[in-house]
């Protein structure tokens, strides 16, 4: 019973929650809180895949009565299965997050070649580079060594109050090391058999940061200058007629919406998504996982 | 002076310079702004050609060195690995502050590239 409630609650989890979430508007007043939420989901769906792997083979074979050696393989084999889904999972974790550092060390080196100092010795960061090229592009690089890298595009279609606040974007992704949670959503998106994977929370675990690194942008220069400054780098860019302007433009709409005045972020969103969160990982493990781990271990074979 | 500042002085002086130079020649010209060891600039190129940015040329018993690409080339070649943030691979290398794909982007870049 306990493996068959886990199942069910780790199905739920990785193919009907994500797709709720995904598709509700209040994230947007509680982004930090609504992050939390998503690294709860989908962590207690990994649990719950744990729990089952473990319950289902004990339940089975006290349930038929079997002798003490079946009892035994079974629950040697569930350990084994248990231990690869972790293998799985730390193998991914590891493989994504060496080739981004090999990526970005081999990227920072190349802008910092690339730079043209001379250009914003008056901007302000140390780590800001400069490249050539008349189209708007505006990134960070993340990493102990970060790199913030403005096109000199950038510094022509945007006057000095939106640099700014491009600028505090973009050391926000940096401090709050927003690469960190992306990593680990990839990774375990990877790790995840092809038939339950979703793309859903890596898309909007991605906008929900970009939420998070507008709203200490705004705090610091203003809404105005960072809602401006994301209009004009997305419409300076002549694009190709095959290409469609953006699939992903209710992202950006939302994000604009959001820098309007009438906006109004909630704390108590945040609190609540928060408490879920954690509601989320403590009541299956107390309701359903301790009680069978009572009569399991009653009844160990080894 | 920071040794990352100096290797972009030199891939500058390679790429204003438009076709491959000594160390002598790096040398000479770095040395208009400020005093620099011949061995320091040695040591640089050195640097750049093991990272696969400047290539070493062996002409008359002399060593030449010349960027491996253009600084254009380079510049869109950077931004191009900027915007392939293949997820299904890796997470992304970049956060950009624009909500336009990558792909428009990517478009827009290399369609500046042919019109050179």
């Amino acid at each position: 019973m306990t493996a068959l409630l886990l199942g069910a609650l780790g199905l739920t989890l990785s193919l009907v929650v994500p797709g709720i979430l995904a598709n509700a508007r209040w994230p947007d007043r509680a982004p930090v809180g609504a992050v939390v939420l998503w690294q709860s989901i989908t962590l207690t769906a990994v649990l719950a895949a744990l729990g089952v792997v473990l319950a289902a083979p004990e339940e089975v074979t006290r349930a038929a009565g079997s002798g003490k050696t079946v009892a035994e393989v079974a629950v040697i084999g569930a350990l084994a299965v248990a231990a690869l889904i972790i293998l799985r999972l730390l193998i991914s974790l590891y493989g994504v997050s060496r080739r981004s550092r090999a990526r970005r060390a081999r990227h920072r080196l190349l802008v910092d070649l690339l730079d043209r100092a001379e250009q914003h010795r008056e901007l302000g960061p140390d780590n800001l580079r400069v490249l050539d090229g008349a189209l708007p592009l505006a990134y960070c690089v993340p990493g102990r060594e970060p790199r913030v890298v403005l096109s000199h595009g950038v510094l022509q279609v945007l006057d000095r109050a939106q640099i700014d606040a491009v600028l505090a974007h973009e050391q926000t992704h940096l401090r709050h090391r927003h690469e960190v949670v992306m990593e680990s959503f990839t990774a375990f998106y990877r790790a995840v058999p092809r038939p339950l994977r979703s793309r859903k929370p890596l898309d909007a675990v991605h906008l929900l940061l970009e939420m998070i690194a507008d709203d200490v942008a705004r705090r610091r220069t203003g809404a105005e200058p960072l809602r401006a400054a994301l209009e004009r780098l997305t419409d300076a860019v002549p694009l190709a007629e095959d290409v469609k302007p953006d699939p992903r433009g209710d992202a950006r709409r939302r994000r604009l919406d959001r820098l309007a005045e009438s906006h109004t972020p909630s704390v108590a969103l945040n609190v609540v998504a928060g408490a879920a969160a954690v509601g989320l990982l403590v009541l299956p493990t107390v309701i359903l996982v301790v009680p069978w781990l009572d009569r399991a271990l009653e009844a160990w074979p080894l | 002076m920071a040794l990352g500042d100096l290797e972009r002085e030199v891939m500058t002086q390679l790429w204003d310079a438009g076709e491959p130079l000594t160390v002598r020649q790096v040398h000479e010209r770095l040395s208009r702004q400020r005093d620099l060891a011949y061995t320091t600039v040695m040591t640089v190129l050195d640097r750049l050609a093991k990272k696969g940015v400047v290539q070493q040329q062996k002409a008359d018993r002399a060593y030449k060195y010349a960027p491996s690409q253009s600084r254009e080339e380079m510049t869109a070649s950077v931004m191009l690995d900027a915007l392939s943030s293949s997820d299904d691979q890796d997470a992304a290398l970049a956060y950009f502050v624009g909500q336009l794909s990558p792909d428009a982007l990517a478009a827009a870049i290399r369609a500046s590239e042919k019109r050179k």
